[in-house]
């Protein structure tokens, strides 16, 4: 009984620590949430721009340029997936790498073989765990992106399927460099504050999407410098464009799952503190009601003991 | 000891209840133990009632503990002592019968008479420590909970511990079954303060399987008077002594329920005023379940194998009176509520079972190593339990996510059908071979059957039923 209540005392007291911890994470991922929805409409105008411009281009011009071409025969694909690098935001990063590995399952049924990019720590631990091969992985900016990483991700992958362009079935090309065909991106997108659901995105080779509404008719452009030149060296900000909403996207929603996570959990840890404080209240008065009967029947016992002298 | 001698009358002075003090002649005081006898008239009918010495009050008087209801018994009675304990039949002669404690059969035919080698008394010593012979072999049940954590002794003590309602019963029913059915000697059952109807069952139950006309069953079940229920294991527990010691046999020996022993104790005692123990038991509490539990022991060649439900109240497992029965035992399955609630039977409780013999030199080095991963598994997955509990499993590291899996799979497979629970699943019972038993839970525990789902492992035998139940629900 004595150890019964002991036990109980100290799973109460671990239990309200892990609330701690839990509401302030709540608190802290709810303050997060606001100023990265800044963050996604701070990068709205720009991403609005450069793909009226891309837009422009492409209905303008005739050229193919590598990363707007799809080629004949895809072998292997790159995926980057992006997740968060600290837990304890529910069911975001199973729900991401399920997404992952769902398209990853389709990739190889089409007989491409897929390699892995990975942002998040969380996600390049799923994949060593599993002694997968990850062909890049960055860590330290899940829940506040800079443009800067998002060129970093986007170098890389850039670098890869462009070196994926003279590459055999199975050796590499002149560069000596294995590359990619196709490149695709899962993330998750944020829908409102309880709603964020994983997709898969194809990145390159590359459609130019439209931001938001019509434009109307787009003007006739003139060239200068020459159209190929300014693909050149547009395309890959646009990529970089789609990677970094990509990343402030799922920064949002991390913190929303985050957010809804641990409210959970702190409305589990009280549900069991008040289930363990009631299992301890009434092993405490089991000990008192005993040790009373106990005393009571032993003086009743050696009360009618002495009445018989 | 067979004749009895009348040694003496006396006449009841007192009656409280089940309780009888009666004065005797002073040459002629009955011992401690020995059976009176007293004839009462009650509505008509007559009736012999049996009680039995259980105190010297001086001044010529001795307290009784009557058999029986004390209906019809008034001052003056005429009260005769046996001058012998009280008696059961014992012998070949007892089998496919039924008695009760003071050894009076309940289903002869009409005109049938008991056949019985001999008389003895219930009260006896234990077999000197010279004669005692351990044992260290294990006896498969087929169940393969039981053989990989708790394995049995053959020619040991079993006690089956668990709540109300978990499954005592219907796993000592289970027992019989599994073990009475394939066993040459015979069988006697004491059903002690349990339900009268499964008095019946298991009557029914035995003839099915076979067993009823090796077996000696002895009741006093929850209807009869404290004096009763405390001497109805004595009884049963006389009449396998004899086979044991007598016939040279070995014998299966089921109590059905040994707390309600000690329940009947903290009556009696409290009827003869003594001061209670701790938790309201009697003071005499572990010298009781002692004098009991020593009498059940394998001597050189032949044993006893008991097996014993022991109720264990308000599922408190440092109550005094399942703790007291603890330690005589060598091997004890607990069964547990946590457990019977997922719908897990047997409900046996992996971690709090256990038995001598799982050591290495007894069961091999391989079923001690599965055992205990096993139960690491298990243990690692209860201490989980509380950050899944608040957290979810999302937030469990990817190698405990994998030992979650696993235990709650072994937690699965733990569960067996069985030939006693068949009329509640309309499944047949499985039995499974202690080696496939440990070759399949290393399988599942080195991860072989990761990919298997969930639902799978429950309510299966072996392997090869897992593999089957697998395909049906891919399908």
């Amino acid at each position: 009984m004595g150890a019964q209540l002991r036990v109980l005392r100290r799973r109460i007291a671990s239990t309200q620590s892990i609330k701690k911890i839990t509401k302030a994470q709540e608190l802290v991922a709810t303050s997060r949430i606001g100023k990265a929805q800044e963050r996604v409409a701070a990068a709205l105008p720009y991403a609005k721009a450069i793909t009226g411009v891309l837009t422009a281009l492409a209905s303008n011009c005739d050229v193919n340029h590598p990363l707007l071409v799809p080629r004949p025969v895809v072998r292997r694909a790159g995926v980057l997936v992006i997740t968060s690098d600290k837990g304890q935001c529910g069911g975001y990063n199973s729900n991401v790498l399920r997404t992952a590995e769902r398209l990853v399952a389709r990739l190889a049924r089409e007989d491409k073989n897929p390699v892995l990019y990975v942002t998040g720590g969380k996600g390049a631990a799923y994949y060593k765990f599993r002694g997968r091969e990850l062909a890049g992985e960055w860590a330290g900016f899940s829940q506040k992106p800079t443009v800067a990483d998002a060129q970093e991700v986007a170098k890389t992958l850039i670098r890869a399927f462009v070196n994926g362009a003279d590459d055999d079935l199975e050796h590499p090309g002149p560069d000596g460099i294995l590359g990619v065909d196709e490149l695709f991106i899962v993330s998750t997108h944020f829908v409102s504050m309880v709603a964020q659901t994983p997709q898969a995105h194809n990145l390159a080779p590359m459609q130019v999407e439209d931001v938001e509404g019509d434009r109307g008719l787009l003007p006739a452009y003139e060239f200068e410098p020459e159209a190929e030149e300014l693909l050149d060296a547009l395309l890959p900000k646009y990529l970089v464009t789609r990677v970094y909403a990509a990343l402030i996207d799922a920064a949002v929603s991390e913190s929303a799952a985050r957010r809804t996570a641990m409210k959970n959990a702190t409305d589990n840890a009280e549900e069991m503190i008040k289930t363990l404080t009631r299992q301890r209240n009434a092993a405490r008065q089991a000990e008192i009601t005993q040790e009373i009967s106990e005393i009571v029947g032993g003086a009743n016992a050696l009360a009618a003991a002495g009445s018989d002298d | 000891m067979t004749t009895a001698v009348n040694t003496g009358v006396g006449r009841v002075i007192r009656v409280i209840g089940p309780v009888v003090d009666v004065e005797f002649p002073r040459n002629a005081i009955p011992d401690i133990n020995n059976a009176l006898k007293v004839d009462v008239e009650l509505s008509g009918g007559k009736k012999t009632l049996t009680l039995e010495v259980s105190q010297h009050l001086g001044d010529n008087q001795v307290r009784a503990i009557c058999m029986a209801p004390t209906d019809g018994m008034v001052r003056g009675t005429e009260v005769r002592d046996t001058g012998n304990q009280i008696q059961v039949p014992v012998g070949d002669g007892t089998k496919g019968h039924v008695f009760n404690a003071i050894g009076e059969c309940l289903n002869l035919k009409p005109g049938e008479e008991i056949d019985a080698d001999d008389h003895w008394g219930i009260h006896r010593k234990p077999p000197a420590f010279a004669t005692l012979e351990p044992k260290t072999e294990m006896l498969p049940t087929g169940i393969k909970a039981l053989d990989l954590l708790a394995p049995y002794v053959k020619g040991g003590k079993i006690g089956l511990f668990g709540g109300a309602g978990v499954g005592k019963t219907v796993l000592i029913q289970e027992m019989i079954i599994r073990v009475a059915r394939n066993f040459g000697g015979t069988s006697v059952f004491a059903g002690v303060g349990e339900r009268t109807r499964e008095g019946n069952d298991l009557i029914a139950e035995m003839t099915e399987a076979g067993v009823f006309n090796d077996t000696a069953l002895v009741f006093g079940q929850m209807d009869e008077p404290p004096g009763t229920r405390l001497r109805v294991a004595l009884s049963a527990l006389t009449m396998a002594e004899y086979f044991r010691d007598v016939k040279n046999q070995e014998v299966l020996l089921f109590v059905d329920n040994i707390f309600r022993f000690t329940q009947a104790g903290s009556e009696v005692s409290t009827l003869l005023g003594r001061m209670p123990s701790a938790v309201g038991y009697q003071p005499t509490l572990a010298d009781e379940m002692g004098q009991l539990q020593e009498r059940i022991t394998s001597v050189q060649g032949k044993a006893i194998t008991s097996m014993q439900a022991i109720y264990v109240p308000a599922d408190d497992y440092t109550d005094p009176a399942p703790h007291t029965a603890f330690t005589h035992l060598d091997a004890t399955t607990n069964l547990e509520r946590k457990v019977s609630d997922k719908g897990i039977y047997p409900a046996i409780d992996p971690l709090a079972s256990s038995s001598r013999i799982l050591a290495p030199e007894f069961v091999g080095d391989e079923h001690y190593a599965v055992a205990t991963e096993v139960k690491r598994i298990l243990q690692k997955y209860n201490e989980l339990q509380d950050i899944i509990a608040i957290l979810g499993m999302d937030e469990l590291s990817e190698e405990d996510k994998l030992v979650v899996g696993r235990a709650r799979r072994i937690e699965r497979f733990l569960s067996q059908n069985t030939y006693a629970a068949k009329q509640f699943t309309g499944q047949e019972g499985s039995t499974v071979d202690v080696k496939d038993t440990v070759e399949a839970f290393k399988k599942i525990a080195e991860g072989e059957y990761d990919h298997f789902p969930e639902q799978a492992f429950f309510m299966c035998g072996g392997l090869d039923d897992l593999e089957r139940k697998a395909a049906e629900l891919q399908k």
